[in-house]
């Protein structure tokens, strides 16, 4: 089949998985935006990149992640993987295409959708009334300049107040979480500079930085929100953040954690949902 | 963006290829370590750049390294300010991944560093994916 150019593949990686509605409203934006969209991810669309001690599994992982978008390519015409997740944008960019031929072209989701931000603008109708910090970080601009773009998104929200907030090391919070320190100073220069300037909610990029900062929902009447919900709250789309609910007291219902399995629920998310909140002291 | 072409016929053997060629480009000049904001974590602020940039070198081509490289490539977070700090950079040292081959090599063949991988990971997110996912959803996207 033919590439066409507006047919994608929205390679959303794993750890967004926790966040169901950052995958469905992203899809429905790229569609918005004119795209036919298929999307893939979890650990069968594996990038590798956190395998560095298993080379030949992440060698394996990374292989067949990009025969199958090879694949997408040459049957459904899907000549651009448009990626959530920076590690696995920069993974595909600096190690599995060098070792894997690839038959695609690789986009950031933000890039599509700000070269798309005529088409959308005429859509966020309903005002944001909120003054928010975007909080950055310094790395994934060497691949692509995605504070300018979500920023440039966020910019034609009505009544949408934006502050640059402190840009962070590493390239989301999830970098700096296995180094001790270094995820409480940024979560903390981050709460910080959103009190001091005014700012009523927290904007996250990523879905790790998310992960982290809505332990600290509420906290100094500060919110957390991603650009994602805010361009879907001017559109007028309700979404739910679950996880952010789920971290500050709440629970899946019943037939949720059945459906996921009791004993899972137990080992592997409520330890998650119940750890204490990056800052120190903070409930 | 178009992806450069394919070096190699798997990721395991390019980057076996890249570690000597990246670090036969490096002149251990120490900018890429001048210029890293994680120092502050890795307990080295004030070490020798130059020398820990040496042993960037050591570990990219297999060979043991002094501990303040191995302490400083472990802190990496991908910030990437490294890249464009490094003056070799239009020569085609990417830093980053210079960095990322000697963190991969000190785990791997020196074993000088423990890596850190939860190993209940993709179970993890498979849950959380059962937990939020139709079995449309599940079925279509993973």
């Amino acid at each position: 089949m033919a590439v066409g150019p507006d047919r994608i593949t929205f390679w959303f990686g794993c750890n967004v998985l926790r966040h169901a509605e950052l995958i469905r409203l992203s899809i429905m934006l790229l569609e918005r935006a004119g795209y036919d969209v298929s999307a893939a991810g979890g650990p069968a669309y594996c990038c590798g990149t956190a395998h560095d001690h298993q080379p030949k599994a992440a060698s394996t992982m990374s292989g067949r992640t990009v025969s199958r978008f090879n694949e997408a390519a040459a049957s459904e015409g899907r000549g651009t993987v448009v990626t959530w997740c920076p590690s696995c944008h920069m993974h595909m960019a600096d190690i599995m295409s060098p070792g894997s031929t690839a038959k695609f072209d690789v986009a950031h989701v933000t890039e599509m959708l700000a070269d798309s931000a005529d088409r959308l603008a005429p859509l966020l109708t309903v005002p944001v009334k909120r003054r928010i910090l975007l909080h950055r970080h310094l790395g994934f601009r060497t691949h692509v300049p995605v504070n300018d773009r979500v920023r440039a998104l966020l910019s034609r929200i009505p009544g949408l107040e934006i502050v640059e907030g402190p840009a962070q090391p590493g390239h989301m919070c999830s970098s700096l979480a296995a180094v001790p320190g270094a995820l409480a100073v940024a979560a903390g220069e981050t709460w910080d500079a959103a009190v001091a300037n005014q700012c009523d909610t927290v904007c996250t990029i990523f879905h790790t930085c998310h992960r982290e900062l809505v332990a600290l929902e509420g906290r100094q009447n500060v919110h957390v929100r991603n650009w994602v919900h805010l361009i879907a709250e001017a559109m007028g789309i309700g979404a739910s953040d679950e996880y952010r609910g789920w971290r500050n007291g709440g629970a899946p219902d019943v037939a949720a954690i059945e459906k996921a399995g009791e004993r899972n629920y137990n080992t592997l998310i409520e330890p998650e949902l119940r750890k204490p909140s990056p800052l120190p002291g903070s409930a | 963006m178009k992806l450069p072409p394919a070096r190699c016929e798997t990721t395991e053997a390019y980057l076996a290829e890249a570690g000597p060629h990246l670090a036969s480009l490096c002149t251990a000049c120490g900018a890429c370590f001048d210029a890293c904001p994680m120092v502050r974590y890795s307990g080295l602020a004030g070490a020798d750049a130059k020398a820990v940039a040496m042993g960037l070198r050591q570990l990219a081509v297999g060979e043991t390294a002094n501990p303040d490289t191995v302490a400083w490539v472990g802190v990496c977070a991908k910030s990437g300010l490294c890249r464009s700090a490094c003056p070799e950079q239009s020569a085609g040292l990417d830093a980053m991944l210079l960095i990322r081959i000697a963190r991969q090599r000190a785990i791997n063949d020196t074993r000088q560093l423990k890596p850190k991988y939860d190993q209940m990971a993709f179970p993890r997110v498979k849950t959380f994916a059962r937990l939020q996912l139709t079995d449309e959803e599940l079925a279509e996207w993973l």
